[in-house]
């Protein structure tokens, strides 16, 4: 009898322990083709990368929290997302019901453009633009978020 | 229900994790005397942001996964929406599952400020800031000035003779006498033949 008690015990610590630990990275995308190498360098090919985000993208039962992980991942990296990568992003924001996530994604992937915007957002924009109709996403420039809206005071100019 | 012992209780989504730690701190300082036990319980982190935001809704992990709400551009999708649910937004987000052609201008407006405070354009909207920076500069610069002049009137002494331009001439005289510099300075640039400078 006091067997089982600790054992029921020990059971219950190793379920706080899965619960607690990784609830944030529950899913990562799905593993690279390429042969494991120890150093950092990365041997995943363009094409690899984007096969991998597309398809992280296009699962049906994706959670607003991974569409925001991944987004906030490709901003993290030195790269403009492919086209086909955007498309399959704005579906997944349809999926989770969120308008402003896709809008948002938008602003992202433009400021992401960098200096070059003038050459780079018009040719994603007309690539993504049948998805755009199809959903009904607006640009933010149709929205009128291209100029500043709204004013926000700087907390440091606040005396 | 998995766990059976003391202090094991059945467990849920996230937020009764929070709440069962809560409780079982509470449970281990029942046996202590109340007057070692601070007013305010120590709650882990999670639960004392989740106080702090209201009724925000936590829809990712953020910069650094705690709940809270920054508009940056290398994040741009924070971990908590702006604003707090309130009826407005709630009956928003159920026309939001329907098709977004019909939602007009001012619904899709409102519920991008919703989630977000400001957007791209307004983050890196420049401020100014540089025409104050640029006449602080300046102002100090010529406070400096000032300064100096006030300094130069009446802190200095007055400079010896020797720097009057008659003395300066006589020394400036006196050393082409002596022939300084003569291979590739001063007085190599002197005709010495007709006392004048070379051309």
């Amino acid at each position: 009898m006091f067997r089982i008690a600790i054992q029921r015990g020990f059971s219950c610590v190793k379920n706080i322990q899965s619960v607690i630990i990784p609830y944030y990275a529950k899913i990562q995308p799905a593993a690279v083709t390429s042969v494991r190498s120890m150093s950092k360098h990365s041997t995943e090919t363009d094409e690899e990368f984007d096969a991998r985000y597309e398809a992280y993208f296009n699962r049906t039962d994706i959670d607003g929290w991974d569409v925001r992980k991944a987004m906030n991942d490709l901003q993290g990296m030195d790269l403009v997302p492919e086209p086909k990568i955007m498309i399959a992003a704005l579906r997944a924001c349809r999926r989770v019901n969120d308008y402003a996530l896709a809008v948002r994604f938008l602003e992202a992937v433009k400021d992401k453009c960098g200096t070059r915007m003038k050459e780079i957002y018009p040719f994603l924009l007309q690539e993504v633009r049948p998805t755009l109709d199809e959903l009904g996403i607006c640009t933010p420039e149709e929205m009128g978020y291209d100029k500043p809206e709204l004013h926000l005071e700087n907390v440091y100019d606040i005396h | 229900m998995t766990g059976a012992g003391p202090g094991c209780l059945p467990l849920g989504n996230e937020s009764d994790i929070s709440s069962m730690a809560g409780h079982l701190l509470k449970v281990a300082t029942k046996h202590l005397p109340s007057r070692y036990v601070a007013s305010r319980i120590f709650i882990p982190s999670v639960a004392y942001h989740k106080e702090r935001i209201g009724n925000r809704e936590v829809v990712g992990f953020g910069l650094n996964g705690e709940p809270s709400y920054i508009d940056r551009t290398d994040f741009p999708m924070p971990a908590i929406r702006f604003k707090e649910n309130s009826q407005e937004i709630i009956t928003l987000r159920e026309k939001e599952k329907d098709d977004w052609r019909k939602l007009t201008m001012d619904e899709k407006k409102a519920l991008y400020r919703a989630s977000f405070c400001q957007t791209f354009a307004e983050m890196k909207a420049p401020t100014g800031e540089w025409k104050s920076v640029l006449a602080g500069t300046l102002v100090a610069m010529s406070l400096t000035i000032w300064i100096y002049v006030w300094m130069k009137k009446f802190v200095y002494q007055p400079m010896p003779e020797s720097f009057s331009p008659e003395r300066k001439a006589a020394q400036f005289q006196r050393m082409i006498d002596l022939r300084i510099n003569p291979i590739e300075g001063l007085t190599s640039n002197y005709d010495y033949e007709n006392n004048r400078w070379k051309d």
